[in-house]
């Protein structure tokens, strides 16, 4: 391929340009919003910028505290979900493609028939039944349902099944038990396929917004998209500013996460959404 | 989907059997934490959502009568729940398509494109990475609000985005397709960036120009892709929530309910989880015939391919 | 073979282990922790104007009871309120305190969602049935078991644009709104409003939108004020009246079609155009009246106009329950009573929102009448139009949001009010006929 800057290259860049430009509108708009002084924000003919630049917007809200709390919850149950999700599932398909006992061929049926179950449909039966454990509006309400990833297993058994055998024998021979070899040689032999599972596992809980909207009706138990929806419309209604300073604030963690780590968000992203069917 | 999962070969677990193995290297052992969390999580509430759906209890648990088949025959009698079902499809359909042509010359822009690739994974794969909620309250509050919305705003014109029946659909599509097309933008990157530059190279020599290589070589190696994307996108949307929640809470004049909807709104802000249950349970035979035609359908394309 | 230990996972797997020891140890992030205050948690739906009045009356009580935290949050208002209100019950670690509209107590399953009012604790912080105006003080009960006390009454009022008005000829000489009864005179207030200003629609309210109730607010004030009713007084059957119906909605139809008011605007458009001086008229509850007065707007309230014979305008209570918790610490327990108490006492510092107060004496205190334009209208605590109280009512009830998108497309036009009042009519059929999720045998 010729590597000259021809004509058609010019138009196309045009059209990139142009469709980058639309697409980054709403997220510029939004910023724009949040920085302008309150009483502009739905002043007419709409401007870009007001007639000062003001942070006021974002000092009230970080100063009710919502946000920060908000934030370390989805921290805290993103990487607790994303930690047991994955070990979890590295064992589980462990001890299926690598050991061998009996059910286990009906067993391996019953939890990959489960990628067929959207979580979605099962939300009165789980309400009901976090109510009588007595943990509605605890983080084990919102983490645990979503370690139970059937998902996570597939693509794992999938993968330890090509790992290949004889560095496994090698240390059998050594006299290495079935955990050491998991966690010594099996684990690290498949950091590429763990780290893109846990970055998939991390965006969606981090995003998740149903369940955690579900079962947490306590604030202070609230992950952001949560506490974005419920508390922060109503606390903040009908001011703009402030509103889209909750968004921006709320927005920007994961998207400075990926200009930081393009490469390996992409593949995490694209492999583990992929290997699903 | 599960076809290529077997146990291990015989011949490797024999060599295996010989080293002396106590309790503790059962591989039960390896399985168990994540099979107490599943069958608690999710094979139980599965279960109890059937049970849940033969009978009258509400949201506190109380009023729990056995009434059989009752909620089946409501919501099958219930225009409501049908038009959420056609809702859902009509937002499949709606969704589906921009989605997969879109996603599509993204990623031919971006591909032929070979500088700046950050600038447009940045743009085009950037709102992908936003939480529903800051997307649904960006897009409800500040960009289709009629008065001084972005959109009405800057082009001068005067569509009521949300709140017309006719429009609020297309709106919540429009915001959809914003928010979600980066993952297929990506997908299709992936793919194009796989397919081997010789291919090119030597149509190039047969005299062939951009349009024949785009039309021979490239789509017919993204049918894989195309098909994957397609049903990645139908299982997504038939369990849209999120987004229509957020901004039109299933409105105008039940426009835009989704069936999803439908059971959280009967279920929790109607208090009735019995019925909800029910209607989950209409929805989840409904994906597990799609998911079975999808999975006769890629094995019968990967036999034909072998 | 054994390649050197892998710091990376150690790493990750002590973090994890630290992060699941903490959530572990703590359900949350403890708020307040290692302090001696008693805290208690308290949910309101109250935002903007309303937000910001009962944020200073909460830091007020912190003032004075420095043993007292009142950890305040603002949930988003309507069907998502009651939606989590429900939730929180039903899961028993709800919030201590919570408000609540008296509309609702019908369908909210009081007795498994909400715990009963402790009129033991209740006379120890000195309130009585006595102080409260007495149709109020009876909807605060269900089987003649108290769940709530009431703060206020906020009916639907009329806000208008002094500068504007005055323009156009239709302030008396004391400065304020010539009153108008009947339809003929209020068309004929509008037409001069909108000649005043240059032909644009004089009127604003909320007639759109996600979960819009305008409508519903606007039909019942005008269908009650001809003595209309919804449900037979036993509340078992529709007792709708057409042609007063009709009456109502025709009237609606009007103002939306004859550009007398925007029929595109959602609620908070219909604000900030009357903030921004846009329109000349708002119809709309009480509430907004300390956002207005923030940003400037010259303006005042009255009454709903009389148009149809009365002067009813439709109104709901504000109140205070104690959603159900599976265990109440007898600490927390009098502490939110000495809360409430206050609340209630302060009403005329309430009424700066523009609410009117339930609580007696506050309605005679010097304070509240001389509260202006808030005082404005007290008189109408005498017409309110409530809903019936079923399970189905109440304010963001599934009622309101049926008979709301009913009657959108009305105002507009692209409905007819007969075809509206039939949509309406198949709703609150459906709705006759649907299961009550907390029927009142399971009650107790």
């Amino acid at each position: 391929m010729t590597r000259r800057f021809s004509f058609s290259q010019f138009v196309l860049l045009v059209a990139a340009l142009v469709l980058a430009v639309l697409w980054l509108a709403p997220i510029a708009w939004a910023v724009a919003t949040s920085l302008k002084p309150e009483s502009e924000t739905t002043k007419l003919p709409l401007e870009w910028f007001g007639s000062r630049i003001t942070f006021e917007s974002y000092e009230l809200v970080l100063g009710t505290g919502g946000i920060v709390k908000w934030a370390v919850n989805s921290t805290v149950t993103a990487v607790v979900v994303t930690f047991m999700t994955v070990l979890f599932s590295a064992m589980a398909a462990y001890g299926f493609a690598r050991t061998q006992f009996k059910g286990q061929r009906v067993l391996l049926g019953i939890i990959l028939a489960g990628i067929m179950v959207p979580p979605q449909v099962l939300i009165a039966p789980l309400f009901a039944e976090m109510v009588a454990f007595g943990l509605v509006d605890t983080w084990w309400a919102i983490i645990l349902p979503q370690v139970a990833a059937p998902l996570i297993v597939y693509i794992l058994v999938k993968f330890f099944q090509d790992v290949p055998e004889e560095l496994e024998q090698a240390a059998f021979v050594d006299g290495a038990g079935r955990w050491r070899v998991f966690f010594t040689i099996v684990l690290p032999l498949s950091r590429p396929v763990l780290a893109a599972v846990s970055i998939f596992t991390f965006i969606n809980t981090w995003n998740n917004f149903l369940w955690p909207f579900l079962v947490s009706t306590d604030p202070n138990t609230m992950t952001l998209p949560v506490g974005l929806a419920n508390v922060v419309q109503g606390t903040f209604g009908l001011r703009y500013a402030q509103i889209m300073a909750s968004v921006v604030l709320a927005g920007l963690p994961l998207l400075v996460v990926f200009v930081l780590f393009q490469r390996q968000i992409i593949r995490g992203v694209a492999h583990t959404g992929l290997a699903g069917q | 989907m599960t076809a290529t999962v077997a146990p291990p070969a015989s011949a490797v677990a024999a060599v295996k059997s010989k080293v002396r193995r106590g309790w503790t290297e059962h591989g039960l052992l390896f399985v168990a934490p994540f099979l107490l969390i599943y069958t608690i999580f999710l094979i139980w509430p599965t279960l109890l959502g059937f049970k849940m759906s033969m009978s009258s209890v509400n949201v506190a648990g109380t009023n729990d009568h056995f009434i059989g088949f009752a909620n089946y025959a409501e919501a099958f009698a219930d225009p409501r729940m049908w038009r959420s079902l056609w809702n859902t499809l009509v937002f499949t359909v709606l969704s589906t398509i921009p989605l997969v042509l879109l996603g599509l010359a993204l990623a031919l822009l971006a591909h032929h494109l070979r500088f700046m690739q950050w600038l447009w994974r940045l743009s085009f794969f950037g709102p992908f990475l936003l939480p529903s909620a800051v997307v649904s309250i960006l897009w409800l509050q500040m960009i289709y609000p009629p008065e001084y919305g972005l959109i009405n705003g800057t082009l001068g014109i005067d569509i009521v985005w949300l709140g017309d029946p006719s429009m609020a659909m297309w709106s919540v599509v429009l915001t959809t397709v914003w928010w979600t097309v980066g993952f297929n933008f990506l997908l299709y990157l992936a793919a194009l960036q796989s397919i081997p530059q010789h291919l090119y190279e030597a149509a190039s020599i047969d005299g062939a120009d951009a349009w024949d290589k785009l039309r021979s070589i490239t789509l017919p190696l993204l049918r894989r892709t195309t098909a994957l994307i397609v049903v990645l996108q139908l299982v997504a949307s038939l369990k849209v929530f999120d987004q229509i929640y957020l901004m039109t809470g299933g409105g105008p004049e039940d426009a835009t309910r989704s069936i999803i909807e439908y059971a959280y709104d009967i279920g929790f802000t109607g208090y009735r989880t019995g019925y909800a249950s029910a209607v989950s349970y209409i929805l989840f035979v409904i994906i597990v015939i799609v998911s079975l035609v999808q999975l006769r359908l890629f094995r019968k394309r990967e036999e034909a391919a072998s | 073979m054994h390649g050197p230990p892998d710091i990376n996972r150690r790493h990750l797997l002590g973090g994890g282990l630290a992060l699941v020891a903490a959530a572990a140890s703590g359900c949350a992030l403890p708020v307040g922790f290692g302090s001696s205050q008693t805290r208690i948690r308290y949910w309101h739906f109250l935002g903007a104007s309303d937000g910001i009045t009962m944020n200073g009356m909460v830091r007020a009580f912190g003032k004075e009871h420095p043993d007292i935290f009142v950890e305040e949050n603002v949930l988003q208002w309507g069907e998502p309120y009651y939606t989590k209100i429900a939730m929180a019950g039903a899961g028993g670690r709800s919030p201590d305190l919570a408000t609540f509209h008296l509309s609702r107590l019908a369908g909210i399953g009081a007795g498994r969602i909400l715990d009963p009012i402790n009129l033991d604790l209740l006379a120890e912080v000195g309130l009585k049935a006595a102080d409260f105006s007495p149709p109020i003080w009876q909807r605060a009960h269900l089987d003649g078991v108290l769940y709530a006390i009431p703060l206020d009454a906020h009916p639907m009022v009329l806000y208008y644009n002094t500068d504007i008005c005055e323009k156009a000829g239709l302030l008396g000489e004391d400065g304020k709104l010539r009153p108008t009864t009947g339809v003929d005179e209020l068309i004929a207030a509008l037409t001069k409003a909108k000649e005043a200003m240059g032909g644009k629609p004089p009127l604003t309210m909320d007639a759109l939108g996600l979960g819009t109730v305008g409508p519903w607010r606007v039909w019942w004030t005008l269908y009650s004020q001809s003595g209309g009713a919804l449900l037979t007084p036993d509340n078992t059957a529709i007792a709708i009246d057409d042609a007063k119906a009709l009456d109502a909605l025709r009237l609606m139809q009007r103002l939306g079609t004859e550009g007398l008011c925007d029929p595109r605007t959602d609620y908070g458009a219909s604000v900030a155009k009357f903030t921004n001086g846009e329109a000349a008229f708002l119809w709309n509850g009480d509430w907004e009246t300390t956002g207005l007065k923030e940003r400037g707007t010259p303006f005042s309230m009255t009454r709903f106009p009389n148009v149809f014979g009365t002067g009813a305008a439709q109104a709901d209570c504000h109140a205070f329950v104690l959603p159900h918790q599976r265990s109440r610490d007898p600490e927390i327990e009098r502490a939110t009573y000495r809360f409430i108490a206050y609340l209630v006492k302060n009403s005329a510092d309430w009424a700066v929102a523009g609410h009117v107060p339930a609580y007696l004496p506050a309605l005679e205190e010097p304070d509240y009448l001389a509260l202006h334009p808030q005082s404005e209208y007290r008189s109408v605590i005498t017409e309110v139009a409530l809903d019936p109280q079923v399970w189905f009512t109440g304010s963001a009830s599934r009622l309101w949001i049926e008979f709301g998108g009913a009657f959108s497309p009305v105002l507009s036009g692209e409905r007819s009010p007969e075809d509206g009042l039939a949509a309406a009519k198949a709703a609150l059929d459906r709705l006759m006929t649907a299961p009550n999720p907390f029927p009142a045998e399971e009650r107790s």
